[in-house]
């Protein structure tokens, strides 16, 4: 595993195209998922997904293999957010709600019901609702740690913050988290 | 059961999902859900909302990929040609300059020649020895000013592409 990171490295020192086309592909869903949800616009998600790659084509020198790559992925897409948001100001990132989530995913024809899947959508509404009411700073640390899996002291390096304060945000965080969605369903 | 052990029930069922529990405490844990009906809600709801966090899925705008792609591979274009333009100017200044050099001798005769056949003085000749330096300096800075600018000018440009 350590090895496949330095010839990650290696190769975004050298800016190998077919590296990072296939890094493109393989991250986009979860990079875009983060940005999504951080920025709660897609359009907004889409132009900061496309600022990442061009950082990682810039700054590829900068990742030294030490740490996963999605942890420096979302490193970079998060200093974008926090660059777009204070360029924005006052306007804070809740502020960038918007309904048009673009098209949706396609389910297989084997997949489902029909039935089940009103009432996945229904459940996938309500957790992006309450995800939206949540502070932005409880939001990302519950993105990082259960939609990506990120163990705390990535999500630490992620947001640059001591290990105590992420796991304060986390606590906190899907506390709220369950309330917002209790007090949808009842 | 006092109001305490209610919210050390609650503050292990996060502790749980966030950075886990050791077995003592997940034995004492699941004791006192056994008999509380309260934190039992509490435990179940937590679970569901990381459940349904996890299964939450996000509609990928079509083409994502490929236009991330193609701004990757624009921008890379980009830097292989900025990087020619940057250190070609170099190796020409340094050409130049060595050929200024062992040219010098001959400049400064041929500037004295024209100036004495002509009969202008001394200054002014000097001064057309020095402005043959120079204009092809300055000449060279502007090019290169007007080159950055449309570089840059372009890269916003890439930038505005969607």
């Amino acid at each position: 595993m350590a090895e496949d990171r330095k010839v990650l490295a290696r190769g975004l020192r050298r800016r190998d195209p077919e590296l990072l086309n296939g890094l493109i592909e393989q991250y986009q869903y979860r990079l875009f998922r983060y940005l999504l949800y951080l920025t709660a616009s897609p359009e907004t998600a889409e132009d900061l997904f496309q600022e990442t790659w061009i950082r990682v084509l810039d700054r590829g020198h900068q990742y030294d293999g030490r740490a996963r790559f999605e942890t420096w992925l979302f490193a970079i897409a998060r200093h974008l957010v926090v660059d777009l948001h204070r360029r924005k100001t006052p306007q804070s990132l809740e502020a960038l709600t918007e309904d048009d989530r673009g098209e949706p995913l396609e389910f297989a024809a084997t997949g489902p019901s029909p039935l089940d899947l009103f009432a996945q959508h229904q459940s996938e509404e309500s957790v992006r609702l309450s995800l939206e009411r949540l502070p932005a700073v409880y939001r990302e640390v519950l993105l990082l740690r259960f939609q990506e899996d990120l163990a705390l002291e990535e999500i630490s390096g992620v947001l640059d913050a001591p290990l105590s304060t992420v796991k304060s945000r986390l606590y906190r965080g899907l506390q709220a988290l369950r309330e917002l969605l209790e007090r949808r369903v009842l | 059961m006092n109001r305490d052990i209610h919210e050390q029930a609650e503050r292990l069922i996060l502790q749980e999902q966030v950075e886990g529990i050791s077995t003592a405490d997940r034995e004492r844990l699941e004791r006192h859900l056994e008999g509380c009906e309260r934190c039992a809600r509490v435990a179940a709801a937590t679970g569901q909302a990381l459940q349904s966090l996890r299964a939450t899925s996000v509609p990928l705008p079509p083409a994502l990929a490929a236009r991330a792609q193609l701004r990757v591979y624009l921008r890379a274009q980009q830097r292989r040609e900025s990087g020619l333009t940057g250190w070609a100017p170099w190796l020409w200044c340094g050409l130049s300059w060595a050929l200024g050099l062992a040219s010098a001798p001959y400049v400064w005769a041929v500037f004295r020649w024209l100036g004495e056949s002509a009969g202008l003085p001394g200054p002014v000749w000097k001064m057309g020895v020095a402005l043959w330096w120079v204009v092809p300096a300055l000449l060279t800075v502007a090019v290169l000013v007007i080159e950055r600018r449309g570089r840059e000018e372009s890269g916003e440009r890439y930038d505005d592409v969607r």
